[in-house]
């Protein structure tokens, strides 16, 4: 056995791994269209009905291999590791099972020897940020990439700000999920740079707690486990919720608003008619040297209208890793603060990750943005209106 | 078989007034997975026989023989199962699906291939009995439930000692070890998928007893779904203990028939 274990180092060199990164679907045509890439294009493809049959029992595995480049030079090689977790099965009532697909998929990325993992979507809100919940480590750090998401949930805020010419010292900001990792970094960033904040969340005592320390900084704000109580006042909606599926309404939603969804899966609901408010979907970068994965996944695994465009979370572990920087970068809940977001937006900008282009559930809306500087009946012109005529 | 009628009274069994009706009224379904379940033990105590002819180690051969009459040693316990709530479980090798699952083995006896031989045996059919025998153990009453789990412990863990036999193997040369995994994947493992596809597409099976039971299994809360979800499952993580890189059985269970 001691002369077949050498033999095998010798025979299967082991490919350096540098980062892994776990994530799950967020659609039943999300899934279907890895399966169907697996599958291969000469069979026919599964029906729907197979998929949802076989694919709650696939354990967590590597995906597909993704190599990732710098535009400092150099590059960096992962893993993708799907936990399978069944799209409509993300809800509290699935909590235990999924857990242990968080840990088993986690347990891959440490076999694999990544150096550094980035927890996508729901894996890390299910371990709560709490790394103890992991499979023993060896070399391998996790990050639950929530920093740099942050980083780019506000500066898409900023940038649809100054597109908008909204002023956002004068604006309101709700946000939603507002005592979660994300949404209370949202928050740190933020509160300090608009008019007032309203928070919001279910559990009444998380929600106090965020409030008495964004008090503390002289930030004029309330809260209420009630969203109906706010969306009328609200100039800016960051919706940070953590729910297994897009069911945010807002129906009472000012039609001025600026709404920035970065819940996966989508906080807002497809019914959600927020008529007349701009919707973006928020806290994705792009990585301007480029993304490639084997098998080739392009727009299945990145589903967004533009290339080489992925969640922060995960762009967090990437841009650790083009760095060099092997540590536990975002970790626990509820420490995001300003400095720490600044530090992750420059290594990420390093490399050439950058905030993505925006988009929401219609499409492309940069597209439309270009579209209007071309033309003197664009976008702007149809969606944006000047601060006078806005009510 | 027996009618209903002819029930013969279940003495032995310590589960509730609900328990004994529900074996009852559902014996002719407890009677066709029985059937398959001997039918495969049968199969592997056959697998078992032929594989002590091409060892040349006589503790091999010893230990291939222990390993047939463990599994006859199984199908039995699954005929008094059936006696126990009254029906005769019949065992059919030459079914067409077995049949072809005895092939496949056969062609590795014929190649004296002692590697492939466990692959097929204790890879592929053990994770179907290991993750079916496990589900059915859930659900079914009484020592018919226990039998099952029983069983499905005892595969396991002579599916522990191939692993490592086959581990070693695999330290070897694991790019010719893993071609012929997926050689015999091809061929094993497309047989048994057929085998538990939610509908049989090829016409009776051979080994239920009137009509295919995968309709009716939900009456004892199995589903036809969840056994062959269940076996793949087993099979997948049986591969990852290999050391098969997942990505690549994931896309082999892909591409198996539904
Ligand atoms: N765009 C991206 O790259 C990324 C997106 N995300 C997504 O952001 C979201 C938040 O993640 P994260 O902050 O880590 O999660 P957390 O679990 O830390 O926080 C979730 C927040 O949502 C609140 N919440 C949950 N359900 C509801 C509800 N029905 N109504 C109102 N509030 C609710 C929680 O508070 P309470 O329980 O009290 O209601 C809490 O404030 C998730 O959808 C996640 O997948 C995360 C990382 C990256
Ligand atoms: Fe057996
Ligand atoms: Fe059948």
């Amino acid at each position: 056995m001691g002369y077949a274990v050498a033999n095998l180092a010798r025979r299967e060199p082991a490919i350096e791994v540098d980062f892994a990164l776990i994530g799950h679907q967020e659609s039943w045509r999300a899934a279907a269209d890895i399966l169907a890439v697996l599958r291969g294009g000469e069979l026919t493809a599964l029906p729907d009905d197979e998929i949802k049959d076989i694919l709650p029992w696939i354990p967590p595995r590597t995906v597909c291999h993704v190599d990732i480049e710098s535009r400092a030079g150099g590059n960096a090689r992962g893993l993708y590791i799907d936990c399978f977790i069944p799209p409509d099965r993300l809800e509290a009532a699935y909590v235990h099972e999924n857990l242990a697909r968080v840990r088993a998929a986690a347990s891959c990325a440490i076999k694999s020897g990544a150096k550094i993992v980035s927890l996508g979507g729901f894996s890390s809100i299910l371990i709560e940020g709490n790394f103890d919940q992991l499979p023993e480590k060896h070399n391998t750090v996790f990050t639950t990439g929530n920093t740099l998401t942050v980083g780019f949930i506000v500066q898409g805020i900023k940038k649809m700000c100054a597109l908008e010419e909204r002023n956002l010292r004068n604006a309101t900001l709700l946000i939603i999920g507002a005592t979660g990792d994300v949404g209370s970094g949202c928050a740190r960033c933020l509160a300090p740079v608009v008019k007032r904040v309203l928070l919001n969340a279910r559990n009444i005592e998380r929600l106090r707690r965020v409030a008495t320390e964004l008090e503390a900084e002289g930030v004029e704000g309330e809260l209420s486990t009630d969203l109906q109580r706010f969306p009328t006042q609200a100039d800016i909606v960051i919706c940070a919720a953590s729910l297994g599926c897009p069911s945010l309404l807002l129906d009472r939603i000012a039609p001025h608003a600026l709404v920035c969804d970065a819940g996966y899966p989508k906080n807002l609901s497809p019914n959600a008619g927020l008529v007349g408010a701009t919707v973006f979907f928020g806290g994705l970068g792009q990585i301007a040297g480029g993304l490639s994965f084997t098998p080739d996944f392009f727009g299945i695994l990145n589903r967004h209208p533009f290339p080489n465009v992925v969640h922060g979370c995960l762009l967090e572990g990437m841009a650790l890793a083009l760095e060099g920087r092997f540590e536990p970068f975002s970790k626990g809940r509820g420490f995001i603060t300003p400095k720490r977001v600044a530090e992750i937006e420059t290594i990420a900008a390093r490399h050439g990750i950058h905030l993505a282009p925006f988009s929401n559930a219609d499409g492309p809306l940069e597209r439309q943005f270009e579209y209007q500087t071309q033309s003197s009946r664009g976008w702007v012109a149809r969606h944006v209106r000047p601060p006078s005529e806005r009510t | 078989m027996k009618t209903e009628g002819q029930i013969e009274p279940v003495m032995d069994l310590n589960g509730s007034p609900i328990d004994r009706s529900s074996l009852s009224c559902h014996a002719p379904i407890w009677q066709d997975i029985l059937a398959q379940a001997v039918t495969g033990e049968q199969l592997a105590a056959m697998n078992y026989t032929s594989l002590s002819e091409i060892c040349d180690d006589p503790a091999e051969v010893a230990d291939a023989l222990e390993h047939a009459a463990g599994e006859r040693g199984h199908a039995a316990s699954f005929a008094a199962e059936g006696r126990k709530i009254g029906v005769d479980v019949d065992n059919n090798v030459d079914a067409m699906h077995w049949r072809r699952l005895r092939e496949a083995f056969l062609g590795c006896i014929a190649e004296r291939d002692f590697i492939g031989c466990l692959i097929v045996q204790e890879i592929m059919l053990e994770s179907f009995a290991v993750a079916s025998y496990a589900r059915v153990a859930k659900v079914a009453p009484g020592s018919l439930g226990e039998t099952f789990a029983r069983i499905a412990a005892d595969e396991e863990q002579h599916v522990d000692h191939a692993m490592a036999i086959l581990r070693a193997e695999r330290a070897l040369d694991p790019e010719r070890f893993d071609d012929k995994v997926y050689r015999l994947h091809f061929d094993v493992m497309t047989t048994l998928a057929k085998m538990l596809a939610k509908e049989c597409k090829d016409g009776h099976c051979e080994v239920c007893h009137s009509s295919c039971v995968k309709p009716s299994l939900g009456d004892v809360s199995l589903s036809a779904a969840e056994l062959r979800g269940a076996s793949l499952e087993q099979y997948l993580k049986a591969l990852d203990m290999l050391g098969l890189p997942g990505e690549v059985t994931l896309a082999w269970v892909t591409q198996l028939p539904i």
